[in-house]
């Protein structure tokens, strides 16, 4: 990082010439930066426009927009919650692939093979915490990036495509957890798939067939533990890497984060943006000039852009290596569970849903009505017309929301207010209804407060 | 623009300050198990006896006795790594230490055929002393210690009865399994397969108790049970009252004592579905001496000219005598047949055919020549009148046997 000198012009870069040689009667303070750079910097752009282009040539950083607005760089924005998703999703590739040497998607085998890995895999228990962990925060903090999204009005106009990309991604990081939970075979994943699948069979119509499609057959076996296996592994990821890519891209087409949008900018598909003769990057460093598919709502100049790298890399390094050392820190304090093997015949009590499926659950025990000996089964409308009628409600509210496009970019405008309320109003009651469904349900499903102890359930010695 | 080299420099600083700590943690956890610990102790220990060799032998490495055919690993032994005693023969060392007792039963039992689980319960996979011992939630077979059977009464000998019985389950009566072999034959006393189902026969009044051991017990009522709320506790309580368990109860009160009512109840809970190797079940059934247990070539009966002969030819490979008996080609489970008629009277085959079992009960000497065939009596084959005829005519022609040609 020892890129800067004192009295150096701002618009200059600051890095020395290669080959430069040291400047003759200077202080050892000065010799020994003029070391640094020459072990550190292989090559001296002559310009910006050199930089940049090196950029948008460059594999790992082609990605990144050559210069980035100062806003959108805050904290207090976006919170860096998709970096951290997306940190969390390479965390759990690279240690779900290490995974993936130890593990068996045998009914007779995966239970024992994870107990190797939690017992004698050279760090096998590091493995399987990290990756329980990184899921359950990825769930978390793409939900909260969502929330985000919605809050600061930015799913508005041109991006409520990614927007609708968004909410698949949200969908398919559930269903990657829900999938990843069946894999250890021990009775927490076969129970909690069991009331999984059982809410998915109570869609109209339909719901036997998914559920038919999803556990191949009628009960949770061999063929399911494979199918949620391959899914777990190679499909979903590979969704997520392709939309994930679009995303991005979506972000830089549609004109970068709506922080940086100008407060009124015209409605609908406006006329292209005027080329900003001061940009001297182009997409992905691909087409020459300005690209016009890039949305630059109005020109910047200079001063209120940064480059990217080092700027954007040294922030991505210091969220990742945050993230990192997040993850690490909580599976050193608290392990991923492995109960006692799948038992079909053996229900434990309570069985709960994957946590982030646990307001449904709650909504499916509520909403079960018992008149005499008849059950009214409560898996519709908690199952599927809550949370179907939430999704779709979010598919389509880009295109119903009539909040004034000034509103965008910024938490929560004053005009925005009747949304927002609702929004954190669901976002709460959800919320809530996880943690009654985490802390409160003890055995036979009854509520205990946290501080009550919950009766102790008979065991066989 | 604003190049600001120093931008999140501390933020930075700290994070990897922070992740590098992380790291640093995570090495020490994984380069410091708690079996390592043990083997350093019992180094020192040995070293500290002047035991040099012994100490020496002492591994560094997680050890463990791998059973495929359980679908086990026991790896108990990467703490109590002088369980069989090849580290030191000292025999005065603290419990981690020493060996296993060398009991009758255990050379029939051979730690590398067996380990250590299979008999003693515990999570052999685990390499922590908690998990290890079962003593978890997560885990439903915990060792069977001293101090768990005390809590019933028992000794850890008789609370491990119930592991030798997942095997010896067919046995009637095992050496060492003294309350086990009482409850069996308590079992057979009171006749309980009248009422409950068991191993595909049984009445169906009650319950079937083939897997009796493997019931979930929280679908057992325990508002009437005193003690601790455990399915063995259980059983005890209802074998000694069933009415005081379960209110009306259809299970007749029969007035057994502590020891009994125990005893049946680590029948109960021994009754698991648990599938060994046959090689591990041992074979209930005395084997017949001096003959193959197993017919693998039969020599089939040779033709036959008449008529008659023709369907007694039938009638043998029909019902499969040729699986028993071989004709001029020596004993298998029973006697050649060659000469039969030569050696009997017609009379007396017939008898013979009609029900083998009433010949031998009235005569000594057929008692003492079905010792030759392990005491196999041939099975009543429940003839008619007009097969038997039939066999009569067909083993007529058989050819004499080799020593009275």
């Amino acid at each position: 990082m020892a890129t800067a000198t004192e009295g150096s012009t701002p618009n200059r870069l600051q890095a020395p010439l290669v080959g430069v040689p040291p400047p003759p009667r200077c202080g050892l303070r000065a010799r020994l930066q003029w070391l640094w750079r020459w072990v550190t910097w292989t090559w001296s752009p002559a310009s910006e426009r050199e930089a940049s282009t090196a950029i948008v040539e460059n594999l790992w950083l082609h990605w990144f927009p050559a210069k980035i607005v100062e806003e959108s760089f805050s904290w207090r924005y976006s919170l860096w919650l998709g970096a951290i998703s997306a940190f969390l999703f390479l965390i759990l590739t690279v240690n779900g692939v290490l995974l993936m040497f130890f593990y068996v998607p045998s009914t007779q085998q995966a239970y024992w093979s994870i107990k190797d890995i939690d017992y004698v895999v050279g760090f096998g228990w590091l493995l399987r915490n990290q990756h329980r962990w990184a899921a359950h925060l990825m769930v978390l903090v793409v939900f909260l990036h969502m929330l985000r999204v919605f809050f600061t009005g930015a799913y508005r106009a041109q991006r409520a495509a990614n927007w609708l990309v968004g909410l698949t991604l949200l969908l398919i990081t559930l269903l990657l957890s829900f999938t990843g939970y069946l894999l250890p075979w021990d009775q927490l994943a076969f129970w909690a798939v069991t009331v999984g699948t059982n809410i998915a069979q109570e869609a109209p119509f339909v719901g036997r067939g998914i559920r038919f499609v999803l556990l191949g057959g009628t009960q949770i076996g061999q063929s399911a533990l494979v199918r949620f296996y391959v899914l777990h592994v190679v499909v979903l990821p590979a969704a997520v890497l392709v939309l994930f890519a679009y995303h991005m891209w979506r972000v830089r087409r549609d004109g970068g984060m709506a922080v940086t949008d100008p407060a009124a900018m015209p409605i609908g598909p406006a006329e292209p943006a005027s080329p900003v003769v001061t940009k001297t990057y182009s997409l992905f460093g691909i087409t020459p000039g300005t690209s016009l598919e890039v949305r630059a709502a109005r020109p910047r100049s200079d001063e209120e852009a940064i480059p990217s790298s080092p700027h954007l890399l040294r922030r991505l390094i210091l969220v990742y290596l945050a993230v990192f050392a997040l993850t690490i820190v909580l599976s050193l304090i608290s392990g991923a569970p492995l109960e006692t093997p799948a038992n079909p015949a053996l229900t434990p009590n309570p069985a709960k849903a994957p946590w982030y499926f646990l307001w449904l659950q709650e909504l499916v025990s509520s909403t079960t009505v018992r008149v005499g000996g008849v059950t009214i089964s409560g898996g519709l409308i908690g199952g599927i017309l809550v949370p179907g009628i939430l999704l779709a409600a979010a598919v389509l509210w880009p295109f119903a929301d009539r909040s004034p496009l000034h509103t965008i970019g910024r938490w929560f405008p004053r005009e925005r207010r009747l949304q927002n309320a609702v929004m954190i109003l669901i976002a709460l009651g959800i919320l809530g209804l996880v943690l009654i469904g985490m802390l409160g349900r003890g055995p036979y499903w009854q509520l205990y407060w946290p501080w009550q102890a919950w009766p102790v359930l008979p065991r066989r010695l | 623009m604003r190049f600001a080299p120093n931008r999140d420099f501390w933020a930075l600083l700290a994070v990897s300050a922070a992740a590098f700590a992380a790291v640093v943690a995570v090495a020490y956890r994984e380069y410091t198990p708690e079996w390592q610990h043990h083997m350093n102790e019992f180094r020192a220990y040995l070293k500290a006896r002047g035991a040099f060799d012994a100490a020496g032998a002492v591994p560094n490495t997680v050890q463990q006795i791998w059973l495929p055919a359980l679908d086990r690993v026991d790896r108990c032994i990467s703490c109590h790594a002088n369980y069989d005693g090849s580290i030191t023969a000292l025999t005065d060392l603290p419990p981690l230490y020493r060996a296993h007792p060398d009991l009758p039963y255990l050379a029939k039992h051979p730690f590398p055929t067996f380990g250590c689980t299979a008999c003693h319960g515990g999570q052999g996979f685990a390499t922590d002393e908690v998990a290890a011992h079962g003593e978890i939630s997560e885990w439903d077979d915990p060792l069977l210690s001293t101090a768990l059977a005390s809590t019933y009464g028992l000794t850890r000998a008789q609370l491990m009865e119930i592991k030798c019985n997942t095997c010896h389950r067919h046995d009637d009566s095992t050496p060492g399994m003294d309350l086990i072999n009482m409850a069996k034959a308590i079992f057979d006393k009171k006749h309980c397969t009248s009422c409950h189902g068991f191993e595909g026969g049984g009445g169906l009044a009650s319950s079937d108790l083939t897997y009796d051991g493997d019931n979930n017990p929280e679908l057992l009522d325990f508002s009437n049970v005193t003690g601790p709320k455990t399915a063995l506790n259980w059983q005890v309580q209802h074998f000694e009252s069933p009415q005081k368990v379960i209110n009306r109860s259809g299970m007749p009160n029969y007035r057994l004592n502590d020891a009994q009512a125990e005893a049946l109840a680590l029948l109960m809970l021994s009754w698991q579905r648990l599938t060994f190797p046959p090689e591990y079940v041992p074979s209930a059934r005395r084997r017949p001496p001096a003959v193959l247990p197993v017919v693998r070539q039969v020599p089939y009966p040779p033709p036959a000219t008449g008529q008659l002969a023709e369907q007694g030819r039938y009638v043998f490979s029909n019902r499969g005598c040729n699986t028993c008996h071989t004709v001029g080609g020596g004993s298998l489970i029973g006697p050649d047949l060659a000469g039969v008629t030569q050696r009997r009277s017609d009379q007396w085959i017939a008898t013979w055919l009609k029900d083998p079992a009433a010949v031998v009960e009235k005569s000594q000497d057929l008692q003492a020549w079905s010792h030759e065939f392990g005491d196999i009596i041939m099975p009543n084959q429940n003839l008619a009148e007009g097969d038997i005829n039939a066999l009569m005519a067909y083993m007529k022609e058989f050819p004499p046997a080799p020593q009275q040609q």
